[in-house]
């Protein structure tokens, strides 16, 4: 379990995609980049393919931090898929934001696959943020206090 | 003198039985009486005597247009899996819609669901919609018998009262504050058109959520949906779900728990609002069939507001552009992306 | 059977009494989360100190929460490598006191008996009902939804409520119900009813009888190949949305579906409620799904309550409290589909 007191470390789910972000990240660890080790990467073909089903599923299942990461505007290997990605992410912020999940959360970046110093200052910027914000509460699944609900009734 | 609604039912009746006659149509979808005070049925009238049926008041709360691509299969020629198309022109589909209803047709148009030239958009002018759930709050737990429906108020009876209350003050919350209840698609026009509406701020309720702390906003959410039972009426009501399979029934992965937990009912109240980004017409009609009154619309309403502020577009206003997801430019605002910390570090 | 009379006062003190050794629900009047820790939706903890009001007929969440629970948990277990308990699957503890639950109507209570039915050697259903007082009060009125006469109930029936509490003048005569009923009136101090109120009170019940239908009983003996069969089911079907909202409120749906749920290591085994009207209820493994079609899926939830379940049990599967009548989004009135049905050549 995540407690604050006891030196905790978030852990932050990474969607990256396969053709920047992912090389990236690569690029980072092949340059010695220092960043956190808190990210957990997913790897996936575009930023275009990561859905709202699976941001909202991380959050649920305990991610402290939710970072999707894709190709730069104009870049993307399939020619518009962060293009798509971007509209669907600015409403899906927005209506996070709305229903009071924190900003800082969930987060969306573009970085190449030449940007590992990039990459690097990314992941360290959004962990920084999580840690600020704690331990995720809102929107986690947790089993334990329904078993006491259920006691109770 | 007839009220306005009660000559709308008239020509409903009217052109639904010239059109079945004249075999233009094969059904035509709108509503008939229902079996308690301010309740209709959804009808579908296949047959010119069938049309007597039909009728139209205040009261009319569903969207229509959930039933049409059901509808328009039903009148195809049976034929199985692997059958070829039948040739020639398939049977049309009369459909009655107000502005909303028919910008939800526009958004089945959009997406395939619907074949332009399959519908009869007998378009009704709007007038905005009773809520019954706040004809009912006025009276406080007694029970409504009787409603007599006048042109700007309403005649409420029960065992031992009859009041009259006026007729805008209990319209919904979303008809209220519509801005385009005249129907976008018309072939048969039914009644008297009705004009556009300024409204100066259709997103009032919206704005004032936003207003509060994220701490407050979170309250909100997480109280206006624990009541839920997970019935899916607004999902099922909603004239843009019709997935074959929906998110919150896949097993593999399993996106939502199926019981209920706070959690799961929250991400499929998000999720669900979500889906509809882009293509929510505002009619109101999940908030209406609610058991428990939840006032879900916000999200949608929410989305709705972003997607007029970001990209300008109204969902259901133009048949021929694209939705607004499945487009882009260039330069969509991307404010609220991760800033790059190098750029910020150099003053950009 | 003891009768006792009580005044509208008195009966807050028992409240009062009972809350201090049970958790006691009552129907909530204000918005109640489904979900809330000490609750069932749709109730709320009282405690007596604010005076007992009750809705005009059946309260709008029905008492189905209490024996069959949205969820019940059945088994708990964990996943963690050194757990002690690793490949163990547990029975969550139980609460051992009893419930008490006031302001149930006749036609709730006779939900429980039918539910009881199907559910005869279910554990977890025969537990809960063990574990759960049921303090009836009669109706003095109904709603124009109300049906439960032509069901085989009647809105001073007793069946099935542990103490039920009937309208006098002054106040309420308590009829005993149930040892577990004696059992909460024990230790009170309650003057017997007078001879006159509770011979008024019978005579009452006789009239009611009198007026109840069996015109439906008819159904039982008909065929069901021509009920299945009937015209009736095509525009209902059509109409129909397929939502869950019929079967989730209605007292005698008794239909449910297990599935494991596991979250960061720690999973449960859960029962929760599944609906007829849903496509994957009768879903096959293979991908065929017998009732496909919504008209399929419509037809099944009324032919269940009204032939199915008569044809295995005697009574309908329904108590005729009218809450789907009230609540469906499209108008299916129950009472039209009985009509509609006796109609059928």
């Amino acid at each position: 379990m995540n407690d604050q007191s006891t030196n905790w470390e978030p852990k932050i789910i990474a969607f990256l995609c396969n053709w920047c972000s992912y090389a990236g990240a690569d690029l980072a660890g092949v340059s010695r980049f220092q960043y956190p080790s808190n990210i957990r990467i997913v790897r996936v073909p575009c930023s275009g393919r990561v859905s709202e089903n699976m941001i909202m599923s991380a959050l649920k299942s305990g991610a402290d931090g939710i970072l999707v990461s894709g190709c730069h505007p104009g870049d993307c290997h399939y020619i518009s898929g962060n293009y798509f990605a971007r509209r669907r992410f600015a409403l899906l912020s927005n209506l996070l934001d709305f229903i009071g999940i924190e900003p800082g959360r969930v987060s969306f970046s573009w970085v190449s696959a030449s940007e590992g110093e990039q990459f690097a200052e990314v992941v360290q910027s959004v962990t920084e943020k999580v840690k600020a914000l704690g331990p995720a509460s809102r929107l986690v699944k947790k089993i334990d206090a329904l078993e006491t609900a259920l006691q109770v009734a | 003198m007839p009220t306005i609604n009660e000559t709308v039912s008239e020509e409903i009746r009217a052109q639904a039985r010239k059109l079945l006659e004249e075999g233009t149509v094969a059904a035509v979808i709108g509503y008939a009486a229902g079996s308690l005070p301010m309740t209709v049925k959804p009808l579908v009238v296949r047959s010119p005597e069938d049309c007597r049926k039909l009728i139209w008041n205040t009261f009319c709360v569903l969207n229509l247009a959930n039933y049409l691509p059901a509808t328009l299969k039903s009148v195809e020629p049976p034929r199985g899996p692997r059958d070829p198309k039948p040739e020639g022109p398939l049977p049309k589909v009369a459909i009655c819609a107000t502005g909303c209803w028919s910008r939800n047709i526009v958004v089945q148009i959009q997406e395939h669901q619907v074949a332009r030239d399959r519908v009869v958009v007998m378009g009704v002018g709007s007038r905005g919609m009773v809520s019954k759930r706040k004809v009912q709050a006025l009276f406080d737990g007694r029970e409504i018998l009787a409603v007599e429906e006048g042109d700007h108020e309403l005649v409420i009876q029960g065992a031992d009262f009859s009041e009259t209350i006026n007729r805008w003050s209990v319209v919904r919350d979303n008809c209220q504050t519509c801005t385009h209840p005249d129907p976008v698609l018309v072939d048969v026009r039914i009644g008297e058109p009705v004009s556009e509406r300024k409204n100066p701020n259709p997103f009032m309720q919206v704005d004032a959520l936003e207003q509060k702390s994220g701490d407050e906003r979170w309250a909100w959410f997480t109280e206006e949906f624990s009541t839920c039972i997970r019935c899916y009426a607004c999902r099922n009501a909603c004239p843009l779900c019709y997935c074959p399979t929906c998110f919150v029934d896949d097993a593999k992965p399993q996106w939502v728990g199926k019981s209920l937990d706070a959690v799961d009912t929250g991400l499929f109240h998000i999720l669900r609002a979500y889906h509809c980004a882009g293509r929510c017409t505002d009619c109101g009609t999940c908030e209406t069939v609610c058991p428990k009154g939840i006032n879900m619309r916000m999200l949608t309403k929410k989305l709705n507001k972003d997607v007029l502020d970001l990209y300008g577009i109204e969902a259901g206003m133009q048949p021929d552009a694209p939705l607004p997801l499945t487009t882009y430019t260039m330069d969509d605002p991307q404010k609220f992306m991760v800033a790059e910390p190098s750029a910020v570090k150099e003053g950009k | 059977m003891k009768v006792f009379k009580i005044t509208p006062a008195e009966l807050d003190a028992m409240i009062q009494e009972w809350s201090k050794a049970h958790p006691v629900y009552a129907p909530a009047l204000a918005k109640q989360p489904a979900a809330s820790p000490d609750c069932a939706p749709g109730w709320s903890r009282v405690d007596g100190n604010a005076p007992l009001t009750l809705p005009v007929g059946p309260p709008p969440a029905s008492v189905k929460t209490f024996f069959f629970p949205q969820p019940e948990t059945l088994l708990t277990y964990t996943l963690e490598n050194n757990h002690p308990d690793k490949g163990l699957m547990r029975e969550p503890a139980k609460s051992q006191g009893i419930q008490v639950v006031v302001g149930v109507r006749p036609c709730d209570a006779r939900s429980v008996l039918l539910n009881n039915l199907p559910y005869q050697e279910d554990p977890f259903f025969q537990a809960n009902r063990q574990r759960t007082a049921l303090i009836g009060f009669t109706c003095e009125q109904t709603r124009s939804t109300c049906f439960c006469t032509q069901m085989g109930g009647s809105p001073l029936g007793s069946e099935g409520l542990d103490l039920v509490f009937s309208r006098t003048r002054d106040g309420f005569i308590v009829e005993v119900g149930s040892a577990k009923g004696e059992a909460l009136v024990a230790d009170l101090d309650l003057a017997p009813a007078d001879e006159s109120e509770i011979s008024a009170l019978a005579a009452r019940r006789q009239e009611e009888v009198k007026a109840s239908s069996t015109e439906l009983d008819t159904l039982k003996g008909r065929e069901l190949g021509k009920l299945y069969d009937a015209p009736l089911w095509q525009p209902l079907g059509e109409s129909c949305i397929n939502c869950g909202a019929c079967t989730f409120i209605c007292p005698t749906c008794y239909c449910f579906d297990i599935q494991d749920e596991v979250v960061r290591g720690q999973g449960r085994r859960i029962r929760y409620w599944d609906s007829c009207m849903f496509p994957l209820y009768s879903l096959h493994t293979s991908g065929h799904n017998p009732r496909g079609q919504k008209v399929q899926r419509t037809r099944n939830r009324f032919l269940h309550k009204l032939k199915y379940f008569p044809d295995r049990f005697g009574p309908f599967s329904c108590v005729g409290c009218g809450r789907c009548v009230q609540d469906c989004p499209v108008n299916i009135d129950i009472r039209e589909v009985m009509t509609d049905l006796l109609a059928v050549e």
